[in-house]
């Protein structure tokens, strides 16, 4: 039989026939992923860069196989951020060296990481991770004009009371401080290109995994030791023991800026200090939530501590009640102006020795010097440390006790120097 | 036929100041402009806006203020206002795909060793493939708009140069498919998105139920040449509940967000925790739906 209709109207069945398989397909989708939600989440690990035709790849799978392997597992990889969007730059880029026909930059600067992570960036730039990092152990000698105007604009760079640090660098000599001073410190080093800072510091290469960036052991390989304990006043504090007991559980990969209690159901050094949790919202500047400046010899408020302060108890509120934060907030308040205190008498007691010129004018070369910079240096801050973050042995006998042992031995030394 | 009148026949007598398609079009407008903001939002949760992410914030501003102006055209330049409004949806619907691409591409991994390429877990959380679509269905609900239909139900469409093109379907029919297709666009990434919750939460459960029932009724009514009087109440009271379901989504999605910022607006948490303003999709899709019933005669 002839078809009368107009042309195309053969076509209706086609079209209805399509959008049932649509149907099909959506609901079939759909029910997969509802499915899916009673199964834990997926921890198969891909390597995305197994079969890809990316020169850099396929060389690096020869030369040095644990880049490529570790990049092909990050999400950068699977977001298609490739080797060369980070290493590769023109010729004049400054730091750049030849490779291959290219030119790259073989550590990436904080400037390429912000062509994509620019608020990030911005938030470092403005921490004491930046250039006070780096200026604590070299000084401002080596930062050109525009970086010693964004040094001074960190409040870190504002208040910055000690150069002894400095000091002990020049000192120990670059054979030294290669593997001492810088592995940490140039967290916040200036780059040829004019930016500062090395985010793989903690955003370890070349995964940049989430779960290795959060966990606390990464801010370990820092905070760490006799001058800043942190690693070590944690494991004693009731988060460390959660952590230590707990955390193979808690969900490290949740996405940036859901973060809360059902994921990690204890703090961090993270969430305390830079993830988004409760109502603080993420930031990569490490004081945004501080209120004093522990690290200083005698430690003063931040300024804006107030906002600071709130931002932190917006975490601290997600577990505990405001009047187990404010007890604790007062207290650990008192425990530093008590540690203010005794650094003030060390002064004093130094303070006729410097006027009388008793003391050498070399740095670090006689045993005064070294009691009255462990003195605050190592177990002033670690006391103040250990209360903040609830370490009673950091506060007790790695800190106060051994205050007491030196402001002893201080005196000690200035009455013997001063002839008494 | 004017299928709301078979459900009220008192409204043949309610005279509206727009047509069918003219109501179409601004609603269309008012979608291109709350996804340009939908995508900035999306756009935005990693601290940055690359220059390929730029392209769906700036089209659908731009596609709104164009289709406005087609629409203040239309009066006196019908022709030139179709044409402007042809072009804006043509490239709605190449935005759509695009994105579509760009998206997948976070889940489709070339590179993986075979049998890894795909996985449900990243189409759950790689960039969500169905938000861009809905540019495209847009585009093409758009189109089906703009062009005149005479005879109505007739499935002929008047071009310009007096040329006639002979649909397959009626335009409200075709009207059907495609605004049943974009709410199960509309309920499936509404699922690929709840999935990451584990759809714990009994409410996740509503959209979905919700979704997929009007979605179902509403392509049915593609395949029917004239619908009853009952199927017409069924779809009106599908389209009503994809009305109804966006507010309590946006509501729910908002206290969602407020709870983990422990009761304070906080701005990230309203950019990368639930997503306040994509329920009202469905409540954007009910009311295309609606619109479908008006009469199709200017």
């Amino acid at each position: 039989m002839a078809e009368t209709g107009p042309p195309f109207r053969s076509v209706r069945l086609l079209l209805l026939g399509g959008a049932t398989v649509l149907l099909v397909l959506g609901m079939a989708l759909m029910a997969m992923a509802i499915g899916r939600a009673a199964i834990p989440a997926e921890r198969a690990r891909v390597n995305v860069l197994a079969r890809s035709d990316n020169a850099c790849a396929q060389c690096h799978r020869d030369n040095s196989p644990g880049i490529t392997e570790q990049y092909g597992h990050s999400t950068m990889a699977v977001a298609a951020v490739t080797c060369q969007d980070c290493h590769e730059v023109p010729e004049a880029y400054p730091g750049s060296v030849e490779h291959e026909g290219t030119y790259v930059l073989q550590s990436p600067s904080t400037a390429r990481c912000e062509t994509c992570h620019q608020v990030q960036v911005a938030q470092f730039n403005a921490s004491r991770h930046g250039l006070p990092a780096y200026v604590a152990m070299t000084g401002v000698g080596m930062l050109t004009a525009d970086q010693l105007t964004q040094y001074e604009s960190i409040p870190e760079g504002g208040f910055s009371p000690d150069k002894s640090r400095n000091a002990l660098y020049e000192l120990e000599g670059p054979a030294i401080t290669r593997f001492a001073c810088e592995p940490c410190h140039n967290v916040g080093s200036p780059h040829p290109d004019g930016s500062t800072g090395q985010c793989q510091k903690c955003h370890l290469r070349h995964e940049f995994s989430l779960e290795q960036a959060r966990k606390p052991e990464t801010c370990n390989a820092c905070h760490i030791g006799p001058d800043h304990p942190q690693w070590e006043i944690y494991q004693e504090s009731p988060h460390g023991i959660a952590y230590a007991t707990g955390g193979a559980t808690w969900n490290w990969e949740a996405e940036p800026g859901t973060l809360d209690v059902t994921d990690m159901p204890a703090a961090t050094c993270a969430t305390c200090h830079i993830s988004g949790f409760g109502a603080a919202p993420t930031s990569h500047d490490v004081g945004d939530r501080l209120t004093w400046y522990l690290f200083a010899p005698i430690s003063e408020r931040r300024p804006d501590w107030e906002v600071n302060l709130s931002q932190m108890q917006a975490v601290c509120a997600q577990c505990h009640n405001a009047a187990f934060v404010n007890e604790l907030y007062t207290a650990a308040d008192a425990a530093t102006e008590a540690v203010n205190a005794w650094v003030v008498e060390s002064n004093q007691i130094m303070a006729p020795l410097q006027d009388n010129q008793l003391l050498t004018a070399a740095p670090f070369d006689e045993p005064i010097d070294f009691a009255y910079f462990n003195l605050w240096h190592h177990w002033g801050r670690t006391a103040k440390f250990g209360a903040w973050m609830q370490g009673p042995d950091y506060v007790q006998w790695h800190g106060a006790y051994e205050i007491l042992h030196d402001l002893a031995e201080l005196r000690a030394l200035a009455a013997e120097k001063l002839g008494e | 036929m004017y299928l709301l009148a078979e459900l009220f026949p008192l409204v043949r007598q309610v005279r509206l100041p727009i047509n069918r398609d003219r109501a179409m079009l601004m609603l269309l407008a008012l979608m291109q402009m709350g996804m340009a903001v939908e995508a900035y939002a999306g756009h935005q949760i990693s601290g940055t806006i690359v220059p390929n992410e730029r392209t769906p914030v700036v089209f659908g501003a731009l596609a709104a203020l164009t289709l406005v102006l087609s629409g203040v055209l239309a009066r006196r330049h019908h022709m030139t206002a179709a044409l402007l409004a042809t072009i804006t949806f043509l490239a709605s619907i190449a935005v759509g795909l695009l994105g579509v691409y760009f998206h997948l591409r976070r889940v489709v991994l070339p590179a993986a060793p075979a049998g890894q390429l795909f996985s449900l877990h990243r189409l759950i959380w790689a960039p969500p493939f169905v938000a861009p679509l809905m540019f495209a269905l847009i585009g093409v609900l758009g189109l089906s708009a703009v062009w005149r239909e005479s005879p109505p139900d007739s499935g002929v469409l008047m071009l310009p140069g007096a040329r006639r093109l002979f649909m397959p379907l009626s335009k409200t029919r075709a009207l059907f498919l495609w605004v049943g297709l974009a709410f199960l666009a509309t309920v499936v990434s509404s699922v690929l998105d709840h999935a990451r919750a584990n759809f714990i939460n009994p409410w996740l459960w509503a959209p979905t139920l919700v979704g997929t029932f009007a979605a179902g009724v509403t392509l049915v009514m593609g395949f029917l040449e004239r619908p009853s009087r009952s199927e017409l109440w069924v779809y009106l009271i599908a389209q009503v509940l994809m009305l109804v379901i966006g507010p309590i989504g946006a509501l729910l999605h908002l206290q969602t967000n407020l709870t983990a910022g422990g009761g304070q607006w906080v701005l990230e948490r309203l950019l990368r925790g639930a997503p306040v303003l994509a329920p009202l999709l469905f409540s954007n899709m009910g009311l295309l739906g609606l619109l479908v019933l008006l009469d199709p005669a200017d």
